[in-house]
């Protein structure tokens, strides 16, 4: 039989959730760019709050409270890429975030481990930090390597650095690292320079990615704005990942949740573009609801599952790649 | 739902107690729930082929698919877990009973003795390793 073909038919492609309308996400975002210009930030570190007086900033030394005009935040998610490419020692292992491709990566800052050679439930080591690049580099729907548990052996103060070395020995694919300073990060660029040829190199295809988390509600730490601003110098990617509570740290109700969670990414965002324009940001998410009852947070909860995909789209608003809870 | 709403890089995988402890067999699991995910993700594409009315037709009401050309062909394209076993209960039971938790820990044991990505050149190796060694001598020096 013949089946002539078709002039233009709508098609979907792949299976899609979308959470908001376009009248909530607008809503979200100007209830963000209210609570950015009129409550603003924290911001801890004294270069942070420099560079974001001289981009425009209110920045209140006193209190070190920074209010963002809407106009900057608009800028920032503009000149921030949409794509951002986690590369791995080998090309087939690299990873592009974008638009709504879908990839995975391993829990991290683990600090205890289940042994599967002995059941044993106990403290992890920097031999854990090396098995498990060792594991994730075998794995095959885990993207990237995130460093998964501490290395708790060996002296807490140079923690990041030693178990970012560990990964970029133990894994092809690109390692994610807990720098917590401008020395970790400076460090660690030189290690990724190394394999990667150059820091030239290293920026065209990076092997080794930052995150840092604001402290909910609406702060910057001074570690946190260190690694923003190292990576965004280095013009390395760095993924901003707020890690609210709802009910405790931000909002109970989660589109208040949504809001806080909004402000203190654009925050960040807002500096790496003030320190850098285009710097590769990831805007990311551990924000997940508090279970009252326990004070705790409850993870792998419908709250969390809902707060990922707002997030998600709200990072697809922005065109900006997106980094959540989930698994 | 992350996955669903198009989120491009979704972690969490290996974790158990609310992110205290990273489990290996775990890890190993939800290695396969991933895998899993990206599967249904892509949805059901509809075209001519994919509607297959006319093996269908071939088909008709009294034999089956299992030996047509677009099996085969599409065979690879089905989603294979490998350590969510989808054995009827009988055969998984002679086949010694073993929970999924028990095959993960045995597949991490392995991958762990097996698995060893290709070294770095020893130059960059040691390069890497004195970063180390620095941060260290200034750690003690603080």
């Amino acid at each position: 039989m013949k089946r002539n073909p078709q002039a233009g038919a709508q098609r979907s492609a792949g299976l899609r959730l979308q959470m908001f309308s376009d009248a909530d996400l607008d809503d979200l975002h100007r209830g963000t760019l209210e609570v950015l210009e009129r409550t603003g930030v924290f911001v801890e570190s004294d270069e942070a709050l420099d560079v974001m007086a001289d981009g425009g900033c209110r920045v209140d030394r006193e209190t070190r409270v920074v209010k963002i005009p809407p106009y900057l935040v608009e800028d920032a998610i503009r000149s921030a890429p949409s794509t951002v490419r986690l590369c791995g020692r080998v090309p087939e292992n690299d990873v592009v975030l974008e638009g709504g491709r879908v990839g995975f990566t391993n829990f991290s800052a683990g600090i205890m481990v289940v042994d599967p050679r002995t059941g044993e439930y106990r403290t992890s080591t920097t031999q854990d930090v090396a098995d498990l690049a060792r594991m994730t580099d075998y794995l095959d729907a885990i993207d990237t390597y995130e460093h998964a548990v501490e290395g708790r052996d060996a002296p807490e103060t140079t923690l990041a650095i030693r178990d970012a070395a560990l990964g970029l020995k133990n894994t092809t694919k690109c390692v994610g690292t807990g720098a917590m300073s401008t020395y970790d990060v400076d460090a660690i660029v030189r290690m990724g320079a190394a394999v990667a040829g150059g820091e030239d190199e290293l920026r065209e295809r990076p092997l080794v990615y930052f995150c840092e988390c604001p402290v909910s509600p609406l702060k910057l730490t001074k570690d946190a704005a260190e690694v923003i601003l190292g990576a965004a110098r280095h013009g390395l990617p760095n993924n901003v990942i707020s890690m609210a509570m709802s009910g405790g740290s931000s909002p109970v109700t989660l589109a208040g949740t949504l809001v806080t969670h909004n402000a203190e990414v654009l925050a960040g965002l807002v500096l790496a573009q003030l320190t850098e324009r285009g710097a590769p940001t990831i805007y990311g998410s551990s924000t997940t609801a508090m279970d009252l009852r326990f004070a705790a947070a409850s993870v792998g909860s419908p709250e969390l599952g809902m707060i990922s995909a707002g997030v998600a789209q709200l990072a697809q608003r922005y065109l900006l790649p997106s980094f959540v809870a989930g698994l | 739902m992350a996955a669903l709403a198009g989120a491009n890089l979704i972690y969490g995988a290996g974790m158990t107690e609310s992110g205290v402890t990273f489990d290996y067999a775990q890890y190993v699991l939800d290695n396969d729930m991933a895998r899993m995910v990206k599967h249904a993700v892509q949805g059901v594409p509809v075209n001519d082929e994919t509607l297959a009315v006319e093996d269908i037709a071939a088909v008709g009401p009294f034999r089956d698919f299992l030996s047509l050309d677009a099996t085969l062909r599409h065979m690879r394209t089905q989603s294979q877990p490998r350590y969510m076993d989808r054995r009827v209960r009988e055969d998984w039971e002679a086949a010694g009973a073993r929970d999924a938790y028990a095959v993960a820990t045995e597949a991490a044991k392995q991958i762990l003795e097996e698995h060893h990505p290709t070294p770095l050149d020893d130059g960059v190796s040691a390069q890497i390793d004195a970063v180390v060694t620095e941060a260290e001598e200034r750690g003690r020096a603080r």
